[in-house]
């Protein structure tokens, strides 16, 4: 940070883009820099300010909802179209973001540009499968978090490319959905498991299920076992979860509450 | 403006800044933050609690919304309007929140007051009469150890009553 | 609305502005952001100090050189042990002499734990500081380190404190800071008990979280001598003990106290040493302001505890025997080592009527851990975390009602104990009686609040994961430490009908200036906007020991109530004079001197003859007052709680805490520490605990990782205050500030056994803990 000689606010992702991309600038991008204002390298010698970029938007697109990166956790909390979409549970998790404060300043962008194992955004975007664009200097790509993650350091957001939209698909916004941040207490920023759990019913059965999980690594996974059991008979799913979060050293403890939750989302459905 | 580049001068940014409705131009350190930026030059009712983001004394109001003023870099206020607890009243004409703060006995240390009230100002702003979970919610970010809050939510609501019979004249 | 007792021939209906909601004098000024803290000072040619902290938990220094850091440009002075007196003290800020160990260095040539000070640099900027003290090298020969206290006090465990001249501690080689044994014996133990129950209860580190950070500033006066302007509950102290780290005289010292931004104990420790001896070296003003990781790691903590309980009871209720046994941690330093102690036994013992044997052993451990210190509830927290409990269980046994329990046993007006002759604070203390209770009406407006006996009935039928219950947990504190607390006040009058109040009571946010203004107005019949308080200043105001162990009120109301009851009679005096009338015809009322006839004259009037006409002087006095009895407050506490028995999560649904604090000067203020001091008592229950490393290196060490309450986590707390008076106190008065921190562990755990049938001896009752323990409870 002791070497910053460069303060940039482009207002078009193109300009953006070109000073990331700059051999001259050394920069690296600032959202709403909850996580990174205190901790650039010191190799970057310009601050990169996103915020005058047209990336703030919050729409439906042909079912879709489509969020800007831009967009603050707040902003999400209180949109109504957020609100409305899936029963809300996008608005939901925003506002399960540790404090008013944060969630004033933080954007989903840098939620996922960012990993960190208490992030919220990841593990609601794994679940709902929304996929992110990101643009280069290359051109825009739209990618499934996976894709995104396995994408690097081709795609590195923030340093060499942008995040600019996430799209959440038309087909998720039937699901019923939970979302659970298990942690010591309410506004805690660290929690012990965190939990996206989506579902479809058709004809008495599940024919959708998904169990996505955060909290334990700075990526969030999805619960393949669990998700399988399922489908099988909804019942088998917390053992199968349980199961699979003591092989992922989770603990005792969150593979038992874990479990629990899984099976009071089942049960309501 | 927008896409000037800023560039330091013996590691100074000049910032442009309204801070209270005032036009300045400030001295910046490249990597200092908010927090610090504007206690260096005067405003001290800014407070440093943690310095990490988690405590909200360092709040003000950065272009609309209560911020974090140890999170964010000084430099990113250029062309921003900031307003910080001196900017809402004084002690000899103190804002309708200053008021109901020290007359619910909200006040005890008072060191995370200034961002507490800044917070409760964006919240009345924005929703005039807010139930008592909006504003434990809005104030989430702003801790306290001497109160309990149990005060400080008591005085937002009256505030809120405070300035909806303000409005009403 | 009050239901007062009468007592020293005053009524609390006869007031005019004690008892009354006043406006806290600084509050708006705090409000407003007005520059009163101890670093919203701007001082011209200012250094900042950096420390090197130790990165082991207990290491000797080899070999320190510091010759790299010095070139770092801007770098004015590096101290090490080398550079510094080599005085044995104590930071506990206690009244002299102080019952803590001698065993800290303002540097030492060993460190005792990560986060002990190594060196110190002063530098124009806080970058050149850092930098410089990141070039310090230091060799160190790694000690082996002990963690536990039941560990560092066997034979064979690293000796902390080997060093030869440290002072008062009892068994440096088996690391016991301090250590205190009482028993009353009337018979066989356990002899008339039809039951007995024992267990243990813990709690781990915890710290004050006080929102400003530790910030002391020292610099020079006119006359070459050093001025602190530090964020501190205890000036005096300060000012003696720096004097005597540093070998100075008190007289080269000042102590100026602003505002200041919470302390709860944690800045009744004495840590100005380093800055003041930076200034000294540099002849330059210099700042030193803790990050909070510092505060967490370095300043001071909550003494971890285990205490294990022995109780026998009848099954008519009567408790027979009583053991308890603490063994505190009291980290690398034994700040506070015996008070604390004792106190977890003085404040709690006496709650409760045992018939036959009592049974005190406590110890106080050295770890290389961070230094515990003084923080509110100072032992009584951790005592009552194991009795509360202890009640209910003991209860639960006998198949009687909790509340019924404690009403049956807890100590009535009148009554005395063994233990209050027997435990004073690092010394005998004084024989004493309850000379006022309110615990009565407290359990039950409580209970009548909470709805005790509907929920207790409605919740012993439940199904479903999520279950509710409630629970209860009475207690008492303190008021000052008898014959040892001592606290003086100066009353000024001015040409207005005005006074000037000077006290050495450190507020810190609790709002003392404003009650003892309150209590001087109330005697010389104005109100309280005319009485200008100044606290705290070694130069201006008269000596108080300082805002701690609950005396403020008590002691230093005290004094402000005498000195203004001179200041009365000297106005009295003047008046008698104008109105050709005998002072005893005279009082004070509205702001002037009134006749039993009518007559009268203005307060300005008084004040203008006596500066310049009559017997020419200026009306003012100082007085100074102790007590003889520390009469200790009541508290009935209830929590209703919802468990999630599937993720053992809590949540507190309910919390109402009755408190007989005898008088309340001002009820707003009362209830508003009373809030606080629950709060604070509820995130210690559910939430906080410092984590360390197996090599002793601190692993939350900030508001982010280490969780304390926000307002959206804070369930709403109803405090009630149950208005008594207490013949000992000013106007009644008697301690509120510290009573509240000690409820929710043990109303929690007792709500958490009623909702659900498990019981918690360990703090923090995490998720993950409470399921551990529903889990438990199922299996038996």
């Amino acid at each position: 940070m002791k070497n910053i000689r460069y303060y940039a606010c482009p207002s078009s992702v193109k300009d953006a883009l070109a000073l990331l991309n700059s051999r001259k600038y050394k920069a690296m991008a600032l959202a709403g820099g909850t996580l990174v204002a205190k901790t650039l390298p010191d190799t970057v010698e310009t601050y990169l300010d996103l915020k005058a970029l047209p990336i703030k938007g919050i729409k439906l697109q042909g079912g879709n909802l489509v969020i800007g990166a831009g967009a603050t956790f707040d902003e999400i909390d209180r949109s109504k179209v957020c609100r409305a979409w899936a029963g809300g549970i996008v608005a939901k998790a925003a506002a399960a973001c540790s404090s008013q404060l944060v969630r004033n300043m933080a954007t989903i962008g840098g939620n996922i540009a960012r990993p960190h194992s208490f992030n919220i955004f990841p593990v609601v975007l794994l679940g709902l499968d929304a996929k992110v664009r990101a643009v280069s200097g290359k051109g825009s790509e739209l990618l499934s978090l996976p894709e995104l993650y396995a994408a690097s350091p081709r795609l590195r957001p923030g340093a060499n490319c942008l995040i600019t939209e996430v799209v959440f698909p038309a087909a998720a916004s039937k699901w019923k959905c939970e979302f659970v941040k298990l942690a010591k207490t309410d506004s805690s920023w660290e929690s012990y498991i965190t939990l996206f759990l989506a579902a479809e019913k058709r004809g008495g059965r599940v024919s959708k299920a998904r169990v996505a999980v955060g909290a334990l690594s700075p990526r969030p996974f999805l619960a393949a076992e669990a998700e399988k059991a399922i489908l099988g008979a909804a019942g088998a799913g917390p053992a199968a979860f349980s199961a699979e979060l003591e092989a992922v050293r989770a603990g005792e403890y969150r593979a038992a509450a874990g479990a629990a939750l899984l099976g009071r989302f089942i049960a309501s459905l | 403006m927008k896409n000037e580049i800023l560039e330091t001068k013996d590691g100074l940014f000049t910032v442009t800044v309204m801070v209270n409705g005032e036009k300045k131009e400030l001295p910046v350190r490249n990597s200092e933050s908010l927090l610090d930026a504007l206690r260096r030059h005067g405003w001290k009712g800014t407070k440093k609690g943690c310095d990490t983001g988690d405590c909200g004394s360092c709040t003000v109001i950065l272009n609309g919304r209560p911020v974090l003023g140890c999170l964010t870099p000084a430099v990113t206020a250029h062309n921003g309007e900031i307003t910080t607890i001196e900017g809402l009243g004084s002690v000899h004409e103190p804002h309708p929140l200053q008021e109901a703060f020290v007359e619910a006995g909200a006040v005890q240390c008072g060191f995370c007051i200034p961002g507490m009230i800044l917070s409760s100002k964006h919240l009345l702003d924005n929703n005039p009469m807010p139930t008592e979970a909006e504003i434990r919610k809005a104030l989430d970010g702003n801790l306290c150890r001497c109160t309990g809050y149990v005060k400080q939510v008591e005085a937002v609501k009256k505030a809120a009553a405070k300035m909806a019979r303000g409005r009403k004249k | 609305m009050t239901d007062l007792k009468p007592g020293n021939g005053m009524n609390a209906e006869e007031l005019k502005v004690v008892n009354k909601p006043v406006r806290k004098q600084d509050a708006l000024g705090l409000a407003c952001g007005e520059p009163v803290f101890a670093d919203d000072q701007e001082f011209k040619g200012l250094l900042h100090a950096r420390l090197l902290w130790s990165p082991h938990a207990h290491a000797r220094i080899k070999k320190i050189d510091v010759s790299a850091a010095l070139k770092v440009p801007g770098v004015k002075a590096v101290l090490t042990y080398k550079d510094v007196p080599r005085v044995p003290h104590t930071t506990a800020g206690q009244g002299y002499p102080e019952p803590s160990p001698y065993d800290t260095y303002t540097l030492d040539n060993k460190v005792r734990y990560v986060g002990d000070r190594v060196a110190a640099v002063a530098a124009e900027t806080l970058e050149a500081a850092q930098e410089a003290v990141s070039r310090i090298k230091v060799d160190y020969e790694v000690l082996p380190a002990v963690l536990d206290p039941f560990e560092a006090m066997k034979d064979g465990a690293p000796v902390i404190h080997d060093e030869p001249d440290s002072r008062n501690i009892p068994d440096a080689k088996r690391n016991i800071a301090a250590k205190f044994d009482f028993e009353v014996k009337n018979g066989e133990w356990f002899k008339e008990a039809d039951h007995v129950l024992e267990h243990s209860w813990s709690i781990p580190y915890l710290q004050h979280c006080a929102l400003e950070p530790h910030t002391s500033i020292a610099y020079f006066d006119n006359f070459g001598r050093v001025v602190l302007r530090t964020s501190t509950q205890v000036p005096f102290h300060v000012r003696r003990i720096v004097a005597q780290a540093l070998k100075l005289p008190v007289k080269k010292i000042r102590v100026i106290k602003p505002r200041i931004g919470g302390g709860f104990g944690s800045k009744q420790e004495v840590l100005e040493d380093i800055v003041a001896a930076l200034a000294l070296k540099t002849r330059r003003p210099v700042k030193l302001e803790y990050t909070r990781k510092e505060t967490f790691v370095s300043s001071r903590t909550r003494h971890p505890a285990v205490c294990r309980m022995k109780a026998g009871v009848k099954s008519d209720g009567t408790i027979t025997d009583a053991e308890m046994e603490i063994t505190l941690n009291t980290g690398a330093y034994g700040s506070h080592a015996l008070t604390v102690m004792m106190c977890s036994g003085s404040h709690t013992i006496p709650m409760y009527k045992v018939k036959n044997n009592i049974r005190f052993v406590g110890r106080s451990v050295y770890t290389n851990l961070p230094v515990a210190g003084a923080y509110r509830g100072y032992g009584a927290t951790q005592g009552f975390f194991a009795w509360e409990c202890m009640m209910d269980m003991l209860a639960e046994r006998i198949g009687m009602d909790p509340v019924e329990f404690r009403r049956k046993n807890y100590i009535r007006l009148g009554e005395g104990s063994p233990v209050f002759k027997a435990m004073g604070e690092g010394r005998e203390g004084v024989e004493q009686v309850i000379t006022s209770t309110g615990l009565f009406e407290a359990i039950q407006k409580g209970a009548d609040e909470i709805k005790w006996a509907e929920k207790r009935a409605k919740y012993a039928k439940q199904s479903g994961p999520v279950r509710r219950g409630v629970g209860a947990a009475c207690m008492m504190q303190g008021s000052g430490i008898p014959e040892v607390d001592m606290a003086s006040a100066t009353i000024k009058m001015n040409e207005d009908g005005s006074f000037n109040l000077l006290v050495g009571a450190a507020d810190l946010g609790t709002g003392s200036d404003t009650i003892l203004a309150q209590i001087a107005a109330e005697v010389l019949g104005v109100k309280t906007e005319d009485i200008v308080v100044t606290s705290s200043d070694t130069d201006v105001t008269p000596f108080d020991v300082g805002a701690y162990a609950s005396s403020t009120t008590f002691i230093s109301g005290g004094a402000a109530k005498k000195a203004a009851e001179k200041v009365r009679d000297m106005v009295l005096a003047v008046g008698a004079k104008i109105l050709d009338k005998k002072p005893e015809e005279l009082r004070l009322e509205g702001g002037r001197v009134v006749a039993a006839d009518g007559a009268s004259c203005a307060l300005s009037e008084v004040a203008n003859t006596s500066l310049y006409y009559y017997d020419q002087h200026q009306i003012c006095a100082t007085a100074s007052h102790y007590g003889h009895t520390s009469p200790p407050p009541f508290q009935a506490n209830f929590a209703e709680v919802e468990v999630d028995t599937e993720t053992g999560k809590v949540r507190v649904l309910d919390y109402v805490s009755c408190v007989d604090c005898g008088t309340a000067i001002n009820p707003q203020l009362a209830e508003g520490q009373n809030d606080g001091a629950v709060v604070n008592g509820i995130s210690h229950t559910l939430s906080e605990e410092m984590e360390f490393s197996s090599n002793g290196t601190p692993l939350n060490a900030s508001f982010r990782r280490y969780k304390i309450l926000s307002a959206a986590d804070t369930p709403p707390v109803r405090t009630f205050i149950i208005p008594t008076w207490e013949p000992n106190g000013p106007f009644g008065a008697k301690s509120v500030s510290e009573i509240g921190i000690n409820g929710p562990l043990p109303a929690i755990a007792n709500a958490i056994y009623a909702a659900c049938g498990a019981r918690l001896f360990d703090a923090p009752f995490t998720p993950d803990r409470v399921l551990a323990a529903i889990k438990k409870a199922g299996k038996r």
